[in-house]
Parts: structure tokens; sequence; C-alpha cells
């Protein structure tokens, strides 16, 4: 039996019921126990971790870890999260009435896909792949309205290019505020109307837990 | 509608759970059935090309 690790949480009663919960350092991670021969990429099983996911945001705020991370015990998480733990101590206490909102913008004009016929290498084309969703962006009026609606009720604000279709705003918003997020969502429908966007969340820390790294 | 927003919800929930959060060092390997399509034993997971550029340059 293999657990795969959902996220890091300050307690363990911010863990169970919901999932089982592994001591490591003085924080806890949320693991369900998966068996052997049952393969990572199982759709039931990556629905079944997404919905305990969203039960432990329920619960409280904790930062999530990318989807894969398998553990057999306690000794082996703590060995991989060595050195990371008083790290995510300090980012669960700072950010405990915190959760993280996502506006995903349609680029105004997206580019055409690099094709990998143009490119003498893999990599060379890897990176023209990523180059292409550097230059990304949204129709400036609606990034003013998006920063003048929604950026004012956010603690954190990041504007993230993920791919060649959308831009990404990640916010850091408090948990009283999540009504007014979404009002302030609702308010940027009616006042750009033509222009097509995803509010979603709440979600657990996953951009700003990674602040350390970047 | 509501079938398209609830569609939306689920892509939008995956796609959080697959190429968002702390990455930590380990491995796995991915199958679809009984066939192993990737082992990595890098530092990310089931993850899309700009994910793992975005990795790479970490």
């Amino acid at each position: 039996m293999k657990s795969v690790v959902i996220g890091i949480h300050l307690n363990r009663e911010d863990v169970e019921p919901v999932a089982e919960s592994m001591k490591v350092s003085d924080v806890f991670a949320s693991v369900v126990g998966v068996a052997d021969d049952r393969p990572l990429g199982d759709r039931d099983l990556l629905l079944e971790i997404a919905a305990i996911r969203g039960r432990l945001l329920d619960k409280a705020t904790f930062i999530a870890v990318r989807y894969g991370f398998t553990v057999r015990d306690e000794n082996e998480l703590a060995i991989k999260c060595s050195g990371l733990t008083a790290r995510w101590r300090e980012l669960l206490v700072a950010h405990r009435d915190e959760v993280e909102m996502t506006l995903k913008a349609a680029a105004a004009a997206p580019p055409a896909r690099p094709d990998r016929h143009d490119f003498p290498s893999g990599a060379a084309y890897l990176r023209a792949l990523h180059d292409a969703t550097q230059t990304i962006h949204v129709d400036p009026e609606f990034r003013v309205g998006i920063e003048r609606t929604l950026v004012p009720i956010a603690t954190q604000h990041r504007w993230i290019h993920r791919d060649t279709h959308s831009v990404e705003l990640a916010m850091l918003v408090g948990r009283r505020n999540l009504d007014a997020i979404r009002d302030a969502g609702e308010k940027l429908r009616r006042d750009f109307a033509n222009a097509p966007f995803l509010l979603s969340g709440p979600w657990p820390l996953e951009v700003f837990a990674n602040d350390h790294h970047e | 509608m509501p079938e398209q927003t609830e569609e939306i919800t689920l892509l939008e929930t995956l796609d959080h759970l697959l190429d968002r959060g702390v990455v930590i060092a380990g491995e796995a390997t991915i199958s679809i059935g009984d066939v192993d399509l990737l082992y990595l034993g890098l530092n990310i997971v089931l993850a899309n090309i700009d994910a793992v550029i975005r990795t790479s340059q970490k």
C-alpha cells in the first residue's frame, strides 16, 4: 500500500477524519492509501483525491502538494520533506485565514502554436512552446477592469502565463472576502460581457506556497 | 448550461490537482490500465509541457 500525499496542514484535526494524517516534523500531511497495483492515473482515483482536497479545504487552509507524490510511511515522508517543513509551517500560520482564487482570462490574440517540424530538436520545440506562452496578453481595457475590480480585494496577486490561450490571475484572498470576490466577478462579467473569463476557487495554497522556490 | 458549468468545474479542479501546488522530490509511475506511460524520477508528475518547462527553470 502506498499513500498519495494531498497536502500539508497545520494541525492533525485539519486533516482527520476526511483523510489520514502523517506527522512530519511540526506539520501534518494528509494522505490517502492506494493499493500498489492501482495506477496513479486511474480516473476514479483522481476524482476521489480532488473531492477529498475540496473537503479538506472546507476544514482549514492547507498547502497543496502536486498530485503524484507518494510515500510508504512517515519515515519516507520525513526524509523527502527534510528542510521544507519550517517554511511550510510559517506559510500555514501566515495564511491560515486565506485561500487562493483564480481568474483565467482568454488571450486577446492567441499566437499560432509552434510547429514541431520547424525546430531542429525536441528541446528547441519545448522552449518555443514555453516562449509562446509568455507573449500572451489580455485586452488592456479588460485587464484594467480586472485590476480595479478584483485585485483590491486580494491580499496578494500574481499574473501567470501558463498556456497560449489564456492568462491567469492568481489571488490570495481572505476567507471572509470570498463573497466580495464572487460579487466582483459578476460585476466584471456585466461590465465586460464580451470578454471570456473563468473565476474559480477557493483553492488551497498552490501558487503562493511556491514563493520560496521562485 | 448547468452541465457545461459542471464540466468546467471538473476540468478546472483536475487542472489544479495536476498542475499546481508544491512539488516534492519524488517519483511516480503514471499508468493507464496496466500500461505504464511515464516514469518520472524527477520533481514533477503528470504535468503538461508548459509545466515541465516551468519546473525545469526553477
